[in-house]
């Protein structure tokens, strides 16, 4: 009965949050039950039949959460969880307002940042941990910093938990191996990866745009890779103290990509085409099949769910507008940033592209990191290109030194999207990719609504 | 061979977390669209530093990397030093910045010598600064205005062989109390602004580019760009609030 309530209380403070235009309408409601009544998410865990999986790491979290609970209620499962990528103790608790009490099973996604506190809140079954990249510093000054949370957070698991994590990801296997994690990786054929850069002369600065800083978490020695999907992630080795990565027990081989669309990856023996490109899908979709495993799902039934896997919110979407078809992205970090322009880059469809950095809280304040991402690589579509977001005029400079000056600069979302729209041949897809509150910003101009009407699909 | 000026990027592999690859960028771009011939250098740990470099770029690292590298960095002190006898500009940026100092105390009190290149000692503080910073800078006789990031556990000190290169007007700056941000000993520039720096703030970026290239423009003026885009950016960036 009390519970009712709350979730009521929660329902209207939500409806007041997106008219006020506060947010994307889903943490508030949260925010104040959690005031009223401290112990609401541990109850409402605790009473979850099959319990709770709570995916967190720097990137996929949002995808992978909705990839896990695609799988979950295609076999008949009522799912409860936050949808929005609301993933601060507001947004998490929103999962259970609105959800009917009969949820069978709980997909939390949970900020790095509070991830200890609301693990040991909600006791969950499984935890499932994406990767660590660089992302936002102002929060987050060192990666190191961030694998060390992720493991005092697997630390406080229950006993009989299971712990599922990259075996890609040399920074946080390596700062959890001993806890015996469950491994995923990914295999996939070169294809260059970054932009090529020579030792100086002509060409840019002698390193990969979008590297990540690569040194033995044990001894500090740079690693070796002698395997690398994208970014950081791969298979490596320390020539200093002899620590070596491993292939995960789930494994993802991308067999072949088609741009912005899809993918087909052959997972635990299934061939799965995968609506959405990008090897970074291929490690969310391998991490949701990995955990449906290890929740007693087999591999073919949530290969079967992924086939048909709709992202709901902007990660990647389609969306049509003025019949002209838009493509969204989030890029937040190098890593992810350097997988979407590749996917943009390989897609013959895209017509323009808008680039839309923001910095607001929830984007990271310090953008120094869009000069490590490869815009030296998106300069060489021929399509036009729109600087936008908060920051559209250091967008603007980061592609001046990329190679081009953008055509437009427009911190206005819609006529960002606008000029985007009109140097666009008629057939052409436009590419937005935008950071998270930009990315809002951009919804709200063209849907007309901050909030992502995901909250509908709960339960 | 034969480039007219030579950046060399200190340990570009391991001290990047903030962009610093941007401050080679600019550097290179601004000197390459006036005519110049550019190589760019990336140095890691057990190389060692061309002669006749025209800057030396040092960036910052997670505290982490920075203590595994101290070791290759100290033993680089007469290398660097020499550099710098030549008139080799060399620019520290947060992390970097700190270790071309005296000394670097730790929050749990462990001492750690620097380059020596700056008179200026950091020890841990109490809490970051964080935040956007708008400072007005003076280099070499030149006075404009600087504005970029700061993100800083480190509270530094200077001694008096070393001036401040600004005084912020918002942001905490080298420790928070006295105003003062980054630091110059003749061709030695620090600084805790990240955006990165250079691109930003076109004038400091041609201020570094100016005297690393005198020994081939014999000290002239540069031509000046069209800095439209960097002009509006910098001009935005001042609107902000910390």
């Amino acid at each position: 009965m009390i519970d009712a309530a709350l979730a009521a209380v929660g329902g209207a403070a939500g409806a007041f949050s997106r008219f006020a235009h506060l947010g994307s309408g889903t943490s508030l409601p949260g925010r104040l039950v959690n005031r009223i009544d401290p112990g609401f998410l541990a109850r409402r865990a605790a009473s979850l039949d099959q319990g709770a999986v709570i995916v967190s790491g720097t990137n996929g979290k949002t995808t992978t959460a909705s990839m896990l609970r695609s799988i979950l209620q295609a076999q008949g499962l009522a799912v409860a969880a936050n949808t929005s990528g609301a993933n601060l103790p507001g947004g998490v608790v929103s999962a259970f307002l609105g959800a009917r009490q009969g949820a069978d099973v709980g997909v939390l996604e949970v900020d790095e940042g509070v991830l200890p506190s609301v693990v040991a809140e909600v006791l969950p079954r499984l935890l499932v941990l994406t990767n660590v990249f660089r992302d936002q510093l102002d929060r987050f000054p060192e990666p190191e910093g961030v694998a060390a949370r992720l493991r005092i957070a697997a630390e406080r698991l229950p006993a009989d938990s299971i712990l599922v994590a990259n075996a890609d990801d040399p920074l946080l296997w390596a700062s959890l191996e001993d806890l015996g994690p469950v491994g995923f990786s990914v295999l996939a054929p070169p294809d260059g990866g970054a932009t090529p850069r020579g030792r100086g002369g002509a060409g840019a600065p002698a390193i990969a745009a979008d590297a990540e800083p690569e040194s033995c978490l044990r001894c500090g020695t740079g690693l070796v890779f002698t395997r690398r999907t994208m970014a950081g992630l791969g298979s490596a080795h320390c020539e200093g103290c002899g620590w070596t990565s491993t292939i995960g027990r789930y494994v993802a081989r991308l067999v072949s990509r088609a741009g912005l669309e899809a993918s087909v990856l052959e997972l635990c023996e299934e061939l799965l085409t995968l609506p959405l490109g990008g090897i970074h899908n291929a490690y969310n979709a391998v991490a949701a099949v990995a955990v449906a495993a290890e929740l007693g799902i087999a591999p073919h039934r949530a290969t079967s769910a992924l086939e048909m896997f709709h992202p709901r919110f902007g990660r990647a979407e389609e969306l049509l507008f003025d019949d002209r078809q838009l493509w969204l992205a989030l890029i937040k970090n190098p890593a992810g940033a350097g997988t979407v322009i590749r996917d943009v880059c390989t897609d013959r469809r895209v017509g323009a592209v808008v680039v839309a950095i923001s910095d607001n809280d929830a984007d990271g304040r310090d953008v120094s990191w869009i000069w490590d991402a490869d815009f030296e690589r998106l300069v060489q579509l021929e399509a036009p290109i729109v600087a936008g977001g908060t920051r559209a005029a250091e967008t603007a400079v980061r592609l001046k030194y990329a190679g081009r000056i953008p055509d437009v600069v427009e911190t206005d979302p819609l006529a960002a999207v606008r000029a985007a729209i009109i140097s666009c041949p008629p057939d052409g897809v436009i590419a937005i990719l935008a950071t998270y509150t930009a990315m809002l910003d951009v919804r709200e101009a063209l849907v007309g609504d901050r909030s992502t009407r995901v909250e509908d699909d709960i339960a | 061979m034969g480039a007219d000026l030579v950046i060399v990027h200190l340990y570009p592999d391991l001290l990047r977390t903030y962009g610093d690859r941007g401050n080679v960028l600019a550097l290179q771009r601004r000197a390459e669209w006036r005519g110049f011939r550019v190589d760019v250098v990336a140095v890691s740990r057990g190389e060692r530093v061309p002669r006749g470099a025209g800057v030396v770029l040092l960036g910052g690292g997670t505290d982490r990397v920075q203590e595994a590298l101290g070791p290759d960095l100290r033993d680089r002190g007469p290398e660097l030093a020499e550099a710098v006898g030549e008139g080799t500009v060399v620019l520290g940026v947060c992390g970097g910045y700190q270790f071309l100092g005296n000394l670097y105390v730790s929050a749990d009190g462990v001492s750690t010598e620097g380059l020596g290149l700056i008179e200026a000692e950091t020890r841990a503080g109490k809490g970051r600064l964080v935040g956007r910073v708008g400072a007005t800078a003076e280099l070499w006789g030149n006075r404009f205005d600087l504005v970029g990031f700061e993100n800083h556990g480190g509270r530094t000190t200077l001694g008096p062989g070393a001036r401040p290169l600004a005084r912020v007007r918002m942001g905490g700056g080298n420790n928070g109390l006295d105003g003062s941000e980054g630091a110059v000993r003749g061709s030695v520039v620090g600084t805790y602004l990240h955006g990165p720096v250079f691109p930003l703030n076109p004038q400091f970026a041609d201020g570094i580019l100016k005297r690393a290239l005198s020994p081939v423009t014999g000290g002239d003026d540069l031509q000046s760009l069209d800095d439209g885009p960097e002009e509006r950016a910098h001009e935005h960036a001042r609107t902000l609030h910390r």
